[in-house]
């Protein structure tokens, strides 16, 4: 085989079955990988924001216990500190990633280097984030209703939380944790997982070059 | 510049080099969906870093670079069959190559072989078609001029046994 011979036809070949459809809204549409996730990472925050919306609308509702009405609410601004800063950090990160001017082996290695960062980093997100939701629910809950051991324990000093209901609070935290650490790590996976491997097959290709 | 004339001035270069995106499309995807899902993304991304386009090259240069990185970093939708798996040979597709020219049954054949090396070969052998020489393809990759050459020769010699594989020999 001379794949030479093949050049006079390569600059012939006009790709007649095919067609390029050009219009301002065809610039707007993607179907990559990178685009869904920076449209799954939209669909996220947009949530967020309604969650947050309407913990807020829970909070201010039938207040019973002010002491507990409290802890949510620095709660709530501690986990909305913590939200803003990762999705600010996911945001710069999605603008900056699909930037292919650089040379393929620079650009597939940034872009490699990056994803698996951002991994990462919304894995610690998840963590810091998702423990923080569930105190956060147990303090709202805890307003509403009258939790005197609690109450107690924490105005007088008199009275320690029994120890079925620090075994309780244990429990539902390591649960919080496992359940955690394993939805996130199976949406990692499912999400970035196969396109990873695949950037991580052209780095070891491309690094065989260099 | 104006946000209407950059876009016309784009839609125009894009036009002009439509060839390229199209054979890029071809050697990197074999199903007629995911090169039209890998068109729109390469044009996509042409658009986003067409600010980058300074005119100190030529376009189809700064284009050969977006468009094949789009294509490598390009990651088809989960559908009807895996990634990896090679095609049987195409019967059908068979007959009506060989209605047409010879040099036509010969291309053809070569699209359906190049399906089966990697994504860093399937660049390689692209620039090497363009007739972009060994200095200019180790530019666009981002490796040395000696290593382009010595893997262009592996990659020959992969086509020569995957085609003997497809029983077909370039004659």
């Amino acid at each position: 085989m001379n794949i030479d011979e093949l050049k006079d036809a390569w600059n012939k070949d006009d790709s007649g079955d095919m067609r390029l459809h050009l219009d301002t809204a065809s610039l707007n549409k993607t179907t990559s990988v990178l685009g869904r996730l920076r449209k799954n990472m939209k669909a996220e925050l947009i949530s967020l924001l309604m969650s947050y919306v309407m913990i807020f609308a829970v909070l201010f509702w039938n207040v019973r216990s002010p002491l507990f009405f409290n802890i949510t609410v620095v709660l709530l601004f501690s986990s909305l500190v913590i939200t803003v800063f990762y999705f600010f950090r996911f945001y710069v990160f999605y603008k900056s990633i699909g930037r292919y001017d650089l040379s393929i082996a620079n650009s597939i290695r940034k872009i490699t280097y990056e994803l698996e960062l951002n991994t990462e980093i919304y894995k610690t997100y998840s963590f810091s984030a998702i423990p923080l939701s569930v105190l956060t629910a147990l303090a709202l809950i805890a307003s509403k209703i009258r939790f005197d051991h609690l109450n107690n324990a924490i105005f007088t000093n008199s009275s320690l939380l029994p120890f079925g209901v620090m075994l309780y609070i244990l429990a539902t935290i390591l649960l919080s944790f496992i359940i955690t650490y394993v939805c996130i790590n199976f949406h990692v996976r499912t999400s970035y997982g196969k396109y990873l491997t695949d950037l991580k097959q052209v780095t070891n290709d491309l690094g065989e070059l260099s | 510049m104006h946000v209407n004339s950059k876009e016309t001035e784009f839609l125009k270069q894009i036009n002009d080099n439509k060839g390229i995106l199209f054979k890029i499309c071809k050697i990197y995807q074999d199903d007629t969906e995911d090169r039209n899902d890998l068109l729109q993304e390469m044009t996509l991304q042409l658009w986003l870093a067409f600010d980058s386009f300074r005119g100190e090259s030529k376009f189809s240069s700064w284009m050969y670079r977006i468009a094949l990185n789009t294509a490598i970093a390009f990651f088809k939708k989960q559908k009807r069959r895996p990634d990896d798996q090679n095609l049987p040979y195409d019967f059908d597709k068979a007959e009506e190559i060989s209605r047409a020219g010879e040099e036509e049954e010969k291309l053809a054949m070569f699209y359906k072989a190049v399906q089966q090396l990697n994504k860093v070969e399937k660049a390689l052998i692209y620039l090497y078609m363009e007739n972009q020489s060994h200095e200019e393809i180790a530019t666009h990759l981002g490796i040395t001029p000696v290593n382009a050459r010595v893997r262009l020769s592996r990659i020959k010699d992969k086509l020569k046994e995957i085609t003997k594989k497809m029983n077909y020999e370039y004659r």
